[in-house]
């Protein structure tokens, strides 16, 4: 497991390294000059130039792009031209906002979905199942933010029972917090919640027509017992993988449901990042979107190990 | 406890019910009718199902597949799956009717005082739990131990049934386990809560031949230890044989017959029995024999028997048979059948394959060049190079230094476990793996190299045959469709010539050519592997490769494909390199035998020299571990082999960690030299050729002066 992990992390490491470049030379090619851009509009000529001179853009793209992943490894991600502040800190804030959704999102939907997809499989084909099964499916057909408008209208705009949009830091009391986090929680679940549980819900029928599942109830196993220890912790292995890159998913931002929800999040920064023109905060955020979702991949795939005792001893052997 | 010779009556003494009463019945099953109802309508699996098992007494419960075995014993356990339902009948345990019981006093009894061991150990202990957690549960659940109690038992079973190291077994993952020791480990789960019935669904029937062997003498021992009852659901005959009292023979979800196993087995009294009996292969050194087969498929019904049900494939079936069901006889001895010609048919066996069709053998080839040659074969899996020294692999190997030839219209037989690296040799032949070392010589062109330049002739000149005959075949795709593509491969344009080879070859095997326009679901195991075969000779071979081909089947559908490959090989003048774990099956068919162990041949010669001494000591515990029926012969010792400790590999003998007859250091450290004679028999061993002469036969009914030399 040891090496394993090693291993995974070198190549990690090796991934961002090469997304880092990509990226780099990505957003040079990006429409729009950083030193103009700082210089104004009216600027001269040599003010810009200066200005580039100043910042090194007159260097070749190599030794650009080692200042830049140099100045990475050292912690310092560059200063927003927009913003004009230090960008590690606008980054962690937004990070910080976009896993407080995921966490509290998956949150609800492994336990729900993972708990329907099971109620379905055990009632395999009786009415339970049959409804789970349709709600599931309407889950899928809808598209997201067909969700997060309607919710939008139903709770915010009809009933003002909830905060349509924005975000209030926990400082400002739990309430607050907890409201504004409602509905594009519910949204974010309404959205991921029908994968999971028609997952589950077919490695669970597949898991219960196990010989291992046969055998414990031969052996006189209550049937909570069969379920709970015997199939469940099987079944549950595909579906650790998915919420765990959904996971990924949203720490990277969901870039709809933030924009529909004036969520502040990685989305929202990115996008931002984007139609300014805003090249470092750019470079910065994808980098970082990239590594939350290779981290998320590799936890995903740990975890996956750890459940399964056949892979994590094959690891431990090798 | 490497040789455990076994003395028990072919025949134990039964207590006539004259003399003392009868005692009653522990499992008693009485009228059982069963049936699986789906959209496609419904079936009768079991059809007023009887029989009875005393105490102490084990019984069991043959039949082809299919033929309803592990739905009797799935409902006695309340264990139907999938639309399975009791629809009348009786299952008195301890003279209370199962079957009144409410679903948690069933669940009681399970794994309490009726506990069951199913068929394949790879797949009954939970990946994701300990072995000794699962073997703890029912105590737990039935005895009310606290877990700390519950290990320490755990402990104990684990020795009783033969683990050596309990507590490592305890603590380890079900993966960690050979297949022999995860089957103990069930079966240590089953004696648990000291049950008075054991269910056991064909439990050996996934585990190798020496494994088997060694389990099966465990049951016995402990049902005679414990006076445990035993329902033994198996198709081996043998092995009913060794281990069970009474038998019942289940053909089409009705009971055909039942009674004492020596008497049912040496004199059979339905034709069913008769046909079961007469296919299953035994150890022969006389090749040309065809063996007997039951033609046609499994009954299967959908409502109570309007005629004998295994009418359609009875060869003494006469109209009165076809109009009406046919009712059990039960003489005073407590034997039935259900077959109202039994008593006259009681001289008549069962009938000989058609004479006609029975070839006299080719004239011997003159010594030509072998079509293959195999050449210091070594293959190592999954070896990989890396720039992370933690990823370095040394690999496993799975064939170590394999040298041998197959001639022109030679049948190569390779026996060998699980994991001694038959298939993959099989595999390098016909260039789907490549060797990682040594070379492999087809009609004098290196294959490797051959196919590595593009040029496809080899492949179609030689062919595969396996195992799972229904994995592989699409089932999207008709017959016809499938046998279709390795001739579009091999070139041929014109469709309707095609279609035209199709159908010869289809008849060819035996099939309808009609069958081409099925799809492999509407064909019978048999028929698929017949196809199969078909397929295999499209591209018009020189040599076929037959990977456990009849391993899948039934004994009466095995000879009969057993037959067909044998009539190809007299017609076409195949060459056939034949694996397969059954040493009666190669015995049939093949004219020289390699016997394989982790990767090295370790006996190779002539069938019929192979089968008598000299033996390497493996072939002689393999050979000696064969289950066989009484009337072929006196059993001779059984050896019995401890499950693998170590794998194979290193410098010495790759034998040594099993050997019952290891010298000592010597086999350890240094490779045993090859004694050869002079007529191709060849022994890899440090015991001396003389001393290996001097074990008796394992089958002294093998009559010496074999034509075979
Ligand atoms: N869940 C099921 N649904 C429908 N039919 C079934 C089901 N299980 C078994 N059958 C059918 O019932 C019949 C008896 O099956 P069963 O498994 O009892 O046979 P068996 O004698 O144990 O065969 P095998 O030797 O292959 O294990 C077969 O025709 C089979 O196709
Ligand atoms: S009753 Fe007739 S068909 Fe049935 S087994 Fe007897 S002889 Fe054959
Ligand atoms: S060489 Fe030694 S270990 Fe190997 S088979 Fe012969 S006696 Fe046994
Ligand atoms: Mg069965």
């Amino acid at each position: 497991m040891f090496a394993y992990t090693l291993t995974r992390l070198v190549y990690l490491a090796l991934v961002l390294a090469v997304m880092s470049v990509l990226i780099f030379l990505v957003t040079q090619a990006m429409p729009g000059d950083v030193a103009s851009m700082i210089a104004g509009q009216f600027a001269s000529k040599e003010v810009v130039d200066a200005i580039a001179v100043k910042l090194g853009l007159d260097q070749p793209l190599i030794v650009q792009y080692g200042h830049w992943a140099a100045g990475i490894l050292r912690g310092d991600l560059g200063r927003s031209l927009v913003l004009e502040q230090p960008i590690g800190p606008i980054l962690m804030e937004a990070l910080a906002r976009s896993l407080v959704l995921a966490v509290v999102a998956l949150f609800v939907v492994a336990v729900v979905g993972i708990g329907l997809g099971v109620l379905a499989a055990v009632r395999r084909g009786k009415l339970t199942d049959q409804l789970v099964s349709g709600v599931s499916y309407l889950g899928i057909a809808v598209p997201d933010f067909f969700w997060a408008i309607v919710l939008v209208l139903v709770f915010g705009s009809y009933m003002k029972l909830l905060p349509t949009g924005g975000y209030a830091p926990i400082t400002d009391g739990f309430l607050p917090w907890a409201s504004h986090l409602v509905l594009p929680v519910v949204t974010l679940v309404l959205m991921l919640l029908a994968r999971i549980a028609r997952l589950t819900r077919s490695s669970m029928i597949d898991v219960l027509q196990t010989n291992y599942v046969k055998f414990a109830r031969a052996k006189g196993m209550p049937e909570s017992v069969v379920i709970l220890r015997h199939a469940l912790k099987n079944a549950l292995l595909p579906t650790i993988t998915v919420l765990a890159i959904d996971f990924g998913l949203i720490l990277g931002g969901v870039v709809v449901i933030e924009t529909i929800f004036s969520y502040p999040g990685m989305g929202r920064l990115l996008l931002f990042a984007i139609q300014r023109h805003d090249l470092p905060l750019i470079q910065a955020t994808i980098l970082i979107v990239s590594a939350a979702y290779c981290l998320a991949n590799l936890t995903a795939d740990l975890l996956y190990a750890f459940v399964n005792p056949k892979i994590r001893h094959g690891m431990r052997a090798s | 406890m490497m040789t455990a010779p076994q003395a028990r009556p072919a025949v134990p003494p039964v207590v006539s019910p004259a003399i003392a009463p009868e005692p009653a019945p522990l499992l008693d099953v009485r009228g059982l009718t069963i049936s699986y109802g789906n959209a496609r309508g419904t079936l009768r699996a079991a059809s007023d199902v009887s029989f009875a098992i005393r105490p102490g007494e084990v019984m069991g419960l043959v039949g082809e597949s299919g033929s309803g075995k592990s739905t009797v014993a799935m409902a006695i356990l309340d264990l139907l799956g999938g639309g399975g339902r009791v629809d009348s009948g009786e299952i008195l345990f301890d003279g209370v009717d199962l079957r009144r019981l409410s679903p948690s006093e069933r669940q009681a009894l399970r794994g309490d005082r009726i506990a069951a061991v199913f068929q394949d150990p790879f797949t009954s202990l939970n990946p994701a739990l300990t072995v000794g957690h699962q073997i703890a549960e029912p105590l737990i659940q039935h005895k009310g131990l606290s877990p700390r109690q519950a290990a320490a038992r755990v402990q104990d079973l684990l020795a009783e049934v033969g683990i050596r190291d309990p507590r490592r077994v305890a603590a380890a993952y079900p993966h960690e386990l050979s297949g022999g020791m995860q089957q103990r480990a069930l079966i240590a789960t089953a004696l648990g809560c000291e049950p008075k019935l054991l269910i056991l669904d064909e439990p050996t029937t996934a585990l190798d031949v020496t494994v088997e062997a060694r389990i099966i003498e465990l049951l016995a021992k402990l049902c005679d230890s414990h006076r445990l009852s035993a329902l033994f659901v198996s198709h081996n005959l043998g092995i009913v044989n060794r281990i069970c009292q009474t038998v019942t023979v289940l053909y089409g979800g009705v009971v055909v017959e039942t009674g004492q196993t020596g008497r049912v087995l040496s004199r059979p009294a339905h034709p069913y029995a008769k046909g079961l009996v007469a296919a299953l292969p035994r150890i022969t050194a006389e090749r040309r024999h065809r063996l007997p087969s039951i033609p046609g498929t499994v009954a299967k019904l959908a409502g109570p028997p309007a005629a004998c049900v295994f009418a359609p494939r009875c060869p003494f079936a006469e109209e009165t048979c076809r109009s009406q069901p046919q009712a059990m006889r039960t003489d005073e001895g407590g034997d039935g059948v259900r077959c109202w010609k039994a008593d006259a048919l009681a001289g008549t066996p069962w009938p000989d394959e058609d004479a006609a069709s029975d070839r006299r053998p080719r004239a011997a080839q003159p010594r030509s060049a072998p079509l293959v040659e195999v050449d210091h074969l070594r293959k190592i899996y999954g070896a990989s190079r890396s720039i992370l020294p933690w990823l370095r692999r040394a690999g496993t190997v799975a064939v170590e230094d394999v040298s041998f030839t197959v001639g022109r219209g030679e049948v190569v037989g390779v026996v060998g476990e699980s994991g001694s690296g038959k298939s993959t040799i099989g595999r390098v032949l016909l260039a789907l793996t490549e060797p990682s070392a040594g070379t492999v010589t087809f009609d004098g062109a290196d294959l490797t190299r051959q196919i590595g330049s593009g040029d496809q002739t080899l492949r179609r000149r030689a062919q595969l045959v396996f195992q799972n005959s229904a994995a592989s075949l699409n089932p999207r795709k008709t017959v016809g469709a499938a046998m279709d593509r390795p001739l579009v491969l091999a070139g041929r344009a014109d469709a309707e010539e095609r279609r035209r080879t199709v159908a010869s070859l289809l008849t060819r095997v035996g099939l309808p050519a009609a069958y081409a326009d099925r799809y492999p679901h509407e064909l019978s195991g048999g028929e698929r592997q017949r196809v199969n075969i078909a397929r295999a000779l499209a591209t018009d071979p020189d040599f076929v490769v037959c990977d456990e081909a009849v391993s899948a089947l039934d004994v009466s559908v095995q000879a009969n494909i057993l037959n067909l490959l044998a009539e190809l090989r007299d017609e076409m003048g195949l060459s056939y390199l034949f694996i397969t774990h059954d040493i009666a099956v190669v015995s049939h068919i093949a004219d020289r035998v390699l016997v394989v162990y982790g990767g090295t041949i370790c006996e190779e010669g002539p069938i019929g020299r192979v089968l008598r001494p000299p033996y390497h000591p493996y072939t002689e515990a393999l050979l000696s571990a064969v289950p066989r029926l009484a009337e072929d012969g006196q059993e001779a010792p059984r050896i019995l082999l401890e499950d693998a400790a170590t794998a194979p590999g290193g410098r010495g003998c790759v034998f040594a960690g099993r050997c019952p007859r290891k010298l000592g250091t010597v086999c350890d450290e240094q490779a045993p030299p090859v004694h050869e004679t002079a007529d191709g028999h060849r022994i890899a061993c440090h015991i001396p050729l003389a001393t290996l002469a001097e074990r008796a036969a394992v089958f002294p009914e093998l009559a010496d002066g074999d034509t075979r030399h």
